[in-house]
């Protein structure tokens, strides 16, 4: 009898069946995720999950479950969900922690302190259990001591999932969530819960304002204002094309002239908004909300 | 330290150059003619002359990059690849050999990888904006840094000071070879172009890919190579160095310029092609690793 893993193994090396091309400009169309040529053994590993999940013998039929079958979205959230597994730990974008500290802080410094701000407003829109938001504040207080000496920052967190938001609250993390995270931060923002599990700082914590906030509910939506930078990872992938285009609006209302946003890694905008600027930095790629009064190209 | 016109000079004596391929000036002649006029066997024998270049060739012309496989023969990769192709890939793998090892000013491999990956980079958006010439994008984009390989043979170790400041600073190294030598890699490049008889628009990429506005000749081509140059450098395909900048491509003049010659370049998906290179990224750095590398597993 064939086994589940081999099984796997079979679909993952049949990368030349047309089936997952199809797959991976379907996923794109839908969610905004893309998965290059070279890279679509990834992509066929995820579908081999599902595939033996709702018993698909090819990867056609399996298109067909996300085509042509009646619980097709659901089974396309499935595929979603299998695709930004594993996504969810600290310091898992370090490019653009990076473009963060090279680029953009410095052009911030430059536009506010000449008028005489130094206040930073983030938003982790769609936090999950919180790991971006506890990133993010360790990244400000490390740079609390160069660049934004002086500075206060508050950082908003908010996600639909009422489970997700208490487990935020709490920052309880064991090694899958810390992996990234070095010995000198584990040592300096957290401290010890239980034999496998570290609990952020009451420091950390001070920064972070958790709150239950659903992206489509627009008269909770136009109050959240003055942002300089927006995270939203992962989460329009789930959104239809217009609900898509109205957070997009509203993401662009609630940030300040000269404010970034980021999305996940291999996630793309493409026809979806034209207002946001598309910004290559080193490694990642961020949305940005022009301004008249910032540097946003430095280039040669 | 040497002036350009001492450069200048060398050049036209090859004294700085000692170890120029035999087959390199036959080769470039026949870059120079149009494809109908270049008979395959003439290529044939060019890349016959030295059988490690000829393994090295056979090696490229067998990357998935190139989208062929089991190519065993010069002529076979000639028939396979066209003749621009192979013409191309013969005078990267002849350029590498003008450098002795022991002159690096950096790293042989970085150059490497940032000169291919423009190639292909260049190609490819060759391709999908209806540019007419994808095989001269690639020509371009593999030659447009040749400028480097001069100033670190005319000047080494001013040159190893040049990318210890542009790494230090975290700029672009044609900033700070102007502040240090007085000229830049363009203006050596050209030099050199010139005096090999590179194609004119070939020149013109060399000489302005920072500057497009300077470009007289091949505007289109120089903007392309300029854009897909950032690209690469952007995507972990630069030299070595994290250069600290946010580029909003489509809003640079080369964007806006390029546009007027190829207006498919309006529907581009950056995001796209930018993911793209990425999943290009380990094929890149394991045929730069076979073909470029000092530690070659190729016989020489």
């Amino acid at each position: 009898m064939e086994t589940a893993v081999t099984k796997i193994v079979t679909q993952v090396e049949d990368l030349k069946d047309p089936a997952y091309l199809k797959i991976r400009d379907l996923i794109y169309e839908i969610s905004g995720i893309y998965q290059p040529q070279e890279k679509l053994y990834l992509l066929a590993s995820r579908c081999a999950r599902r595939m033996a999940a709702v018993n698909a013998a090819t990867p056609a039929d399996y298109l067909a479950h996300l085509t042509l079958r009646a619980n097709r979205e659901t089974e396309l959230r499935s595929l979603l969900n299998e695709i930004t597994i594993g996504e969810t730990y600290m310091f898992r974008s370090p490019a653009q922690l990076d473009a963060l500290r090279n680029v953009i802080l410095p052009q911030f410094v430059a536009s506010k302190a000449a008028m005489g701000f130094k206040r930073l407003r983030l938003w982790s829109a769609g936090c999950s259990t919180g790991e971006e938001p506890y990133t993010l504040a360790m990244f400000l207080l490390e740079e609390s001591t160069k660049l934004l000496s002086g500075w206060t920052f508050d950082i908003l967190a908010t996600d639909l999932n009422d489970h997700s938001l208490a487990a935020a609250k709490a920052g309880i993390y064991g090694e899958y969530s810390l992996r990234g995270t070095s010995d000198a931060l584990r040592k300096k923002y957290f401290k010890p819960h239980d034999e496998k599990r570290l609990q952020a700082s009451d420091q950390l914590k001070s920064l972070i304002r958790f709150e239950r906030v659903n992206l489509s509910d627009d008269s909770k939506m136009i109050f959240i204002k003055g942002l300089d930078l927006i995270f939203c990872c992962n989460v329009l992938i789930y959104f239809d094309l217009n609900s898509k285009r109205r957070v997009m609006q509203h993401f662009y209302s609630n940030l300040l002239s000269g404010g970034y946003l980021f999305l996940g890694h291999a996630e793309s905008l493409f026809q979806v908004d034209d207002r946001f600027r598309l910004m290559h930095f080193p490694g990642a790629i961020g949305y940005w909300k022009a301004s008249a009064n910032c540097v946003g190209s430095d280039k040669s | 330290m040497k002036t350009l016109d001492e450069i200048r000079s060398s050049i036209s004596t090859l004294e700085s150059i000692p170890a120029i391929p035999a087959i390199v000036q036959p080769l470039v002649a026949t870059l120079n003619l149009p494809a109908e006029k270049v008979a395959v066997e003439q290529v044939v024998e060019l890349v016959s002359y030295d059988s490690s270049i000829a393994a090295q060739c056979l090696r490229m012309a067998n990357s998935p990059l190139f989208g062929r496989r089991n190519v065993e023969t010069v002529k076979g990769a000639i028939v396979t690849l066209g003749l621009k192709r192979v013409q191309s890939i013969l005078l990267g793998c002849c350029l590498n050999r003008i450098v002795p090892m022991d002159k690096w000013a950096f790293s042989a491999t970085s150059f490497w990888r940032h000169s291919l990956g423009c190639a292909l980079v260049s190609r490819k958006l060759a391709s999908l904006i209806g540019y007419p010439e994808p095989e001269k994008a690639y020509l371009a984009g593999l030659l447009h840094d040749i400028g480097i390989l001069v100033n670190t043979l005319a000047c080494t170790k001013e040159y190893c000071q040049c990318f210890a400041a542009a790494g230090d600073r975290r700029v672009s190294l044609e900033v700070v070879e102007q502040n240090l030598l007085g000229f830049t890699h363009c203006e050596s490049g050209r030099i050199l172009a010139e005096q090999w008889k590179f194609p004119q628009d070939v020149v013109a990429v060399i000489a302005f890919h920072h500057h497009v506005a300077h470009a007289r000749s091949a505007p289109a081509l120089v903007c392309l190579v300029h854009l897909c140059d950032l690209l690469c450098r952007l995507r972990d395909l630069g030299y070595g160095f994290y250069e600290a900048m946010g580029v909003d491509l489509a809003g640079d003049r080369a964007w806006a310029d390029l546009l007027e010659h190829c207006p498919q370049l309006a529907t581009l998906d950056l995001t796209r092609l930018t993911l793209d290179i990425d999943g290009a990224m380990d094929e890149i750095i394991a045929v730069v690793d076979a073909v470029f590398h000092p530690e070659s597993s190729i016989s020489r």
